[in-house]
């Protein structure tokens, strides 16, 4: 097999490709609703990372059964732990797109240039006091 | 009783919470600070345990090491669980529209938190992490208001994004020995030593550097603590940044210690007390100085972890626990004088007693002798001297020029305190809240057994690499034939 292009190296360059295109995302866009996915694409980027990590060429799935034929398995350590994380990643994308709409609900945007205006804004300041007039109109409705 | 206890329980409480609630409504109010105080005393007791029998190893479910998960019950595990508990209970947050939810939020945190002080395994300590930054994410938005909830969903996207670099730096630590046993990777440091290891470290302690306030991912400090509770903000400042630090503890004296990749932690260190001192000293408002004091103080920590060896080990603990009891009674204080720092003027003299326990406690920050403060930053500077060669000169006179502006920054806010300005109007905030009485006292404690407690922390840095586990680890299999004889494979 070509040593360049063998299975591993393609998990492991699909890894950092998702990585990079994450990471783009999250330094890059505005919108925070991107920023999240951004976030959502390098978590998968590292889980496939760390399936590529417990890899062996033409092993068999990690499943116990005595009548399959006992030939070299793929590491299921790695597997266990990409599922622990793959559940994380949802929960922790759950709770950020619930703070979202909530902000969205109260401000009307999730421009992050605009939100840190707002929470930068000095307590008392004009601009702080009209976004809170805003905030308490739009959460009432 | 087990440790394991400290973990299960909290968790258990707060997943049961939900229903219990919809029995009685006030559980919501008793329930959590119940379980959280009997927790304290299982944590307690179990510290007490180890004074009495030394540190010992658990493995989770009957599992051994290699292939079970291990927890392990010693001085600093359990020193961090029993002040993690306390700090919770003191400062749980009141400002809340829900008092259940934040009852959930706060056993998680707990069970959570004592679970990652325990953990001798990098994939929990990478599970209870998150646990804890989830349950912290849900703090910084306790209170509701707008403000908060942006500040919360910014921390978690740097948080998010923080724990993903983490867990790439666990992969490559797998990949590399096959292991995420912490005690087993102590004796494979020679495969860490490479590139690939210098780069684990480094994702690592990015990652695990987000709730530890450290350089670069720490723009969510000042934010979530300026419009928090202040409760809240006491609690991450004080205890849960601690969390992040222990974590790299664990990591750099049992597996990483005398990689090239510490060198990367030493400069972390050195910018965030730069940035964090400069930053605090041109903050507008009280909030947002104590905020990047805070930065500044985690980088002296982070510059002591790096410099390693027993100086620094207990230099770091030093500087944590004077930090862990005076950034909260700060915040606390700080309560009476809320918005702009040109409001302070002639403040101090309403409140006498609180203004000058504020000066005191900020000149622990400085370093001012015979404060415990103080005694951090002498055994810093020893620890340079001693272990760095080469631009030694450079890290003091950075870390002495940071001083020199904390000192500025505080010696303002005291004048101001203290100048002339309108008579101060009654206020219905005490001068001196009980809870930050209590952590005074616990201050003042420390500052009249600095000894004592010196002597304790050379215990607990020994106890990091106990010589029975070190020669346990003879026993267990060889790690390239425990995982399918694969060995290294990147």
């Amino acid at each position: 097999m070509n040593e360049l292009l063998s299975i591993g190296n393609l998990l492991y360059g699909g890894a950092a490709g998702l990585i990079v295109i994450g990471l783009f995302a999250v330094v890059a866009r505005r919108h925070l609703i991107r920023v999240l996915l951004g976030v959502a694409v390098i978590e998968a980027g590292v889980n496939l990372m760390l399936v590529a990590a417990g890899f062996r060429p033409g092993a068999a799935a990690p499943i116990f059964d005595p009548q399959a034929i006992s030939g070299p398995m793929v590491d299921p350590i790695p597997q266990a732990l990409v599922l622990t994380a793959i559940v994380i990643g949802v929960a922790v994308l759950a709770l950020g797109l619930t703070l979202a709409i909530r902000i969205h609900r109260q401000y009307g945007t999730l421009d992050t240039v605009a939100l840190t205006r707002i929470v930068n804004a000095p307590a008392g300041s004009p601009e702080s006091r009209a976004m809170m007039q805003r905030g308490g109109g739009g959460h009432e409705s | 009783m087990n440790p394991e206890i400290l973990i299960a329980l909290p968790l258990l409480a707060a997943f049961l919470l939900p229903a219990a609630r919809r029995i009685d409504a006030s559980v919501g109010i008793w329930w959590g600070p119940l379980v959280v105080l009997a927790n304290l005393v299982i944590a307690a007791m179990a510290w007490w345990k180890v004074q009495l029998i030394g540190p010992q190893s658990i493995a989770l479910g009957g599992f051994a090491a290699p292939l079970g998960i291990e927890l392990r019950a010693d001085h600093l595990g359990l020193s961090a669980a029993v002040l993690l508990n306390l700090a919770v209970l003191l400062l749980w947050p009141r400002e809340t529209p829900d008092k259940a939810r934040v009852s959930t939020i706060l056993l998680v945190l707990t069970g959570a938190g004592c679970g990652l002080a325990m953990s001798a395994d990098l994939f929990n300590l990478y599970v209870f992490f998150e646990l804890v930054a989830v349950a912290t994410y849900g703090l910084a938005a306790a209170n509701g208001k707008g403000e908060a909830l942006i500040a919360s969903l910014r921390y978690l996207i740097l948080g998010a994004l923080g724990s993903a670099l983490a867990l790439l730096g666990i992969a490559l630590v797998y990949a590399k020995t096959g292991t995420l046993n912490l005690t087993e990777l102590g004796g494979m440091s020679e495969a860490l030593s490479g590139p690939a290891g210098i780069g684990a470290l480094v994702l690592m302690v990015v990652g695990f550097g987000v709730k530890a306030e450290l350089f670069p991912l720490n723009n969510w400090v000042p934010e979530v603590y300026a419009h928090t509770e202040s409760r809240v903000s006491a609690l991450m400042a004080g205890i849960i940044s601690k969390l992040g630090i222990l974590v790299l503890l664990r990591l750099i004296a049992e597996v990483f210690g005398g990689s090239p990749g510490l060198e990367f932690l030493l400069w972390v260190g050195v910018l965030g007390v730069v940035t964090g001192e400069l930053a605090a000293y041109g903050a507008k408002d009280m909030r947002r100085v104590l905020a990047y004091s805070s930065i500044g103080q985690m980088g002296l920590v982070a510059v002591a972890l790096a410099l390693g060896g027993e100086t620094g080990f207990i230099a770091a603990l030093i500087l944590m626990l004077n930090h862990l009891l005076v950034k909260p009674a700060l915040f606390l204080i700080a309560d009476a004088w809320p918005g702009s720092l040109k409001a302070l003027a002639g403040k101090g003299r309403a409140r006498p007693l609180g203004a000058v326990l504020f000066v005191l406690l900020a000149l622990s920050l400085i370093g001012v002798p015979p404060l415990p403060g103080f005694w951090g930053k002498y055994l810093l500077l020893d620890a340079i001297f001693t272990n760095v060669t080469e631009g030694a000169g450079l890290l003091v006179g950075l870390i002495l020029a940071a001083t020199v502006v904390e000192a500025a920054y505080f010696f303002r806010i005291a004048a101001r305190l203290f100048g002339s300005g309108e008579a101060a109007e009654e206020s219905k905030i005490p001068g001196l809240p009980a809870v930050a009485a209590l952590f005074v006292i616990a201050f003042l404690a420390l500052s009249v057994q600095t000894g004592r407690v010196g002597d304790y922390l050379k215990e607990v840095v020994h106890g990091l690499q106990p010589q029975e586990l070190r020669m346990a680890q003879s026993d267990f299999p060889d790690p390239a034939a425990s995982v399918n004889g694969k060995g290294e494979r990147l």
